[in-house]
């Protein structure tokens, strides 16, 4: 990978919810324009870790900075998919109504979303295969396509760095790929996507660096060079048993990016 | 119960027709405002907070009298009671930030101190006979019989700025009440926003003090957007739907009150709204009760006749059969009745024919109506297999034509995709 600033960087980061760590000095530096997985075992602090980036969780020290600003200065450039069971999908709004809400920021208060952003809408709804059920109230869809409304509203926020919470979870195997399709045209257009992840099967598929986090950095850097079996048992400390194998497997079979 | 003023100066109950025009114009908008302004308590999931709001406006209107010098002075006592309304609201912020107790314990208690401490003061003041303190309790249960013109005006004014502040910020209420975390993440003041809520919840709380009283009052900002989510999947029809039900439940509740004398408007208003609760709970299209059980029935009923005739098909290679042998091989709650019905559909356009006292045959339509459901469930077979979800999203148990639903085209990539897989997998 050929980049020429950061896209996103954590010094010494350390999240604590009362007296408890949660992250503990994560320092990581992630590049520009790349498919960036952040992997880990349930409760390792993964989605904490986004969310100490975004700002939604005080940070009890450390820094984060993304396109070398703080985030602060470059909200209007960062994406977020939070993950699916944080909304209630019995919400009377449509999926057209949820991907506008990508606009809203750009709009800022009181004004409405006229015809420019219906039509990015419209748009981002057809890049994730979503065109036909615009009109839907958001509880009847399948669990992908409810990932795929969140996925399209975070493409209206027509951003340069996305974060995605665990865009995978629930997803079946058709919708993971256009998925994970998608995130691949967003970095071949240059930006940099940042994903919570849990399957380890995918990760070599799709990914071109990871970061193994519990609690603390384990390791980062591309993929087949820290999936490997010594790293997925610091990482898992024997919470799985197929690691090595898996672990080989990503070895093998994984592309170098 | 004691008179209020208004009953004092008018015996007979009768009142002009200008104050009783301004009074139900009030009511109306405050019925209308409350159920607007409750969507997002409702959405939002803080209609208990707007409950625990409510009870505490007694000791507020009790604290504004003592320091009016015993005015019944109706907005000295308002703002009384919307102070001690956010208050509590606070209370419970503050119980939630520094303590570890659940949020329904810390609402409990804010809501049972609070209205504790307002009927202890209330019922202070009137065991002490200060004057002007008859009628205080009204705000207990609602009376609006004692409303003068004036006051309905406040009143309605307060409603109408409160309906226009929803309006006006409605994008970012509804983006807060969804997502909150999206909206933090894409920069909005997600607190500000939702204590801004909270406070018009309160407003509308202590607007609607006098109709409904501090008792049931949150029951008129909760139902009425209960009873439109019912009715709707749009935020932008379910905010005034819950308006026009508001409006109905606060009216109507103030019309009967008037009619009796001496009878609290509160409850009145609460039954109002409930009834037409009960009713869009139980006949609104699709998320009705009766919508929802007529709809699992004749899947029900769809599914055991379309089993009958698949049976039917496979029996009739060896002949007639009898309602035995085919009620054997496909067993089931409706299997009986579906088999009545199949029976009967012979007067229109046969589906079995009788070939005996009692043998039956499937009938040319029968067989076709057999043939094309296998058809539909191999078909949706192959969905299953290679695109699950569209099968998972789409197929119901009245077996849909899959062309229909996913369209011919999808159909076709479907099909050749599941015979790749089949040749892919066979031998050979």
């Amino acid at each position: 990978m050929s980049t020429t600033s950061a896209g996103l960087e954590f010094h010494d980061v350390t999240v604590a919810y009362g007296r408890r760590p949660v992250l503990w000095n994560v320092d990581l530096t992630v590049p520009g324009a790349c498919l960036f997985g952040i992997i880990g075992p349930n409760g390792a602090g993964k989605s904490t870790l986004l969310k100490a980036a975004l700002g939604l969780v005080p940070l009890a020290g450390g820094e984060v900075r993304i396109l070398g600003a703080p985030l602060e200065q470059v909200r209007g450039r960062v994406g977020y998919v939070p993950q699916r069971e944080s909304v209630d999908w019995d919400f009377p709004v449509t999926v057209t109504d949820v991907v506008l809400m990508g606009t809203y920021a750009r709009l800022g208060w009181l004004r409405r979303p006229g015809p420019r952003e219906r039509s990015l809408a419209a748009e981002c709804l057809d890049r994730v295969g979503l065109a036909d059920v615009a009109d839907r109230q958001i509880g009847r869809l399948s669990g992908g396509q409810q990932q795929r409304v969140f996925l399209a509203r975070a493409l209206a926020q027509q951003a340069d760095v996305y974060f995605l919470d665990e865009p995978m979870a629930g997803v079946d195997a058709r919708s993971q790929e256009r998925i994970f399709r998608v995130l691949s045209d967003l970095r071949a257009e240059g930006r940099l996507v940042v994903i919570v992840h849990h399957d380890l099967r995918s990760v070599a598929e799709w990914f071109d660096a990871v970061a193994l986090i519990d609690m603390r950095l384990v390791a980062t850097g591309p993929v087949a060079e820290v999936l490997t079996p010594e790293n997925l048992r610091r990482t898992y400390a024997g919470r799985l048993d197929v690691l090595d194998e898996i672990g080989r497997a990503v070895a093998e079979g994984g592309r170098t990016p | 119960m004691i008179l209020t003023v208004a009953e004092m100066s008018f015996p007979t109950g009768w009142i002009p027709p200008y104050n009783t025009l301004v009074v139900a114009a009030g009511v109306a908008s405050v019925g209308f405002a409350a159920g607007v302004v409750g969507c997002f308590a409702v959405l939002r999931r803080r209609a208990l907070a707007g409950d625990a709001a409510a009870h505490a406006t007694l000791l507020g209107v009790g604290l504004a009298f003592l320091l009016g010098g015993g005015r019944r002075d109706l907005p000295l006592l308002l703002g009384g009671a919307l102070s001690t309304a956010i208050a509590a609201l606070l209370a419970l912020v503050l119980i939630g930030r520094w303590t570890r107790t659940r949020d329904d314990a810390a609402t409990a208690i804010v809501l049972g101190v609070s209205f504790g401490a307002g009927i202890t003061l209330l019922s202070g003041i009137s065991a002490r006979g200060i004057p002007g303190s008859a009628g205080l309790e009204q705000f207990l249960l609602g009376h609006t019989a004692g409303l003068t013109a004036a006051d309905a005006m406040i009143l309605g004014a307060l409603s109408l700025l409160t309906v226009a502040l929803v309006a006006l910020f409605l994008k970012e209420s509804t983006l807060v009440a969804f997502d909150p975390l999206f909206a933090a993440a894409s920069g909005w003041p997600v607190t500000l926003i939702d204590y801004a809520l909270v406070v018009l919840v309160a407003v509308m709380v202590v607007v609607g003090l006098p109709a409904a009283g501090a008792v049931l009052v949150t029951a008129l900002v909760v139902i009425p957007p209960v009873t439109a989510r019912q009715w709707t999947d749009s935020v932008g029809v379910m905010l005034p739907l819950a308006g026009l039900f508001g409006l109905v439940a606060a009216l109507s509740g103030v019309a009967v009150s008037s009619a009796v004398p001496r009878m609290p408007t509160g409850p009145l208003v609460v039954i109002a709204a409930s009834i037409l609760l009960t009713i869009s709970l139980l006949i609104a299209p699709r998320r009705g009760g009766l919508a929802r059980w007529l709809r699992s029935r004749r899947t029900v009923a769809a599914w055991a006749e379309g089993r009958l005739l698949e049976v039917a098909l496979r029996l009739e290679a060896q002949g007639p059969f009898t309602r035995e042998q085919l009620l054997a091989k496909a067993p089931g709650v409706a299997a009986d009745s579906a088999f009545k019905r199949l029976v009967r559909s012979a007067a229109i356009e046969p589906v079995v024919t009788r070939a005996g006292t009692d043998a039956w045959r499937l009938a040319v339509w029968g067989r076709e109506l057999a043939a094309e459901r296998s058809r539909r469930l191999a078909a949706w077979t192959e969905v299953l297999e290679v695109a699950r979800e569209d099968a998972r999203g789409h197929l119901t148990i009245d077996v849909p034509s899959p062309e229909a639903i996913l369209g011919a085209a999808r159909m076709k990539a479907i099909r050749e995709s599941a015979a790749a897989a089949r040749s892919a997998s066979g031998p050979g």
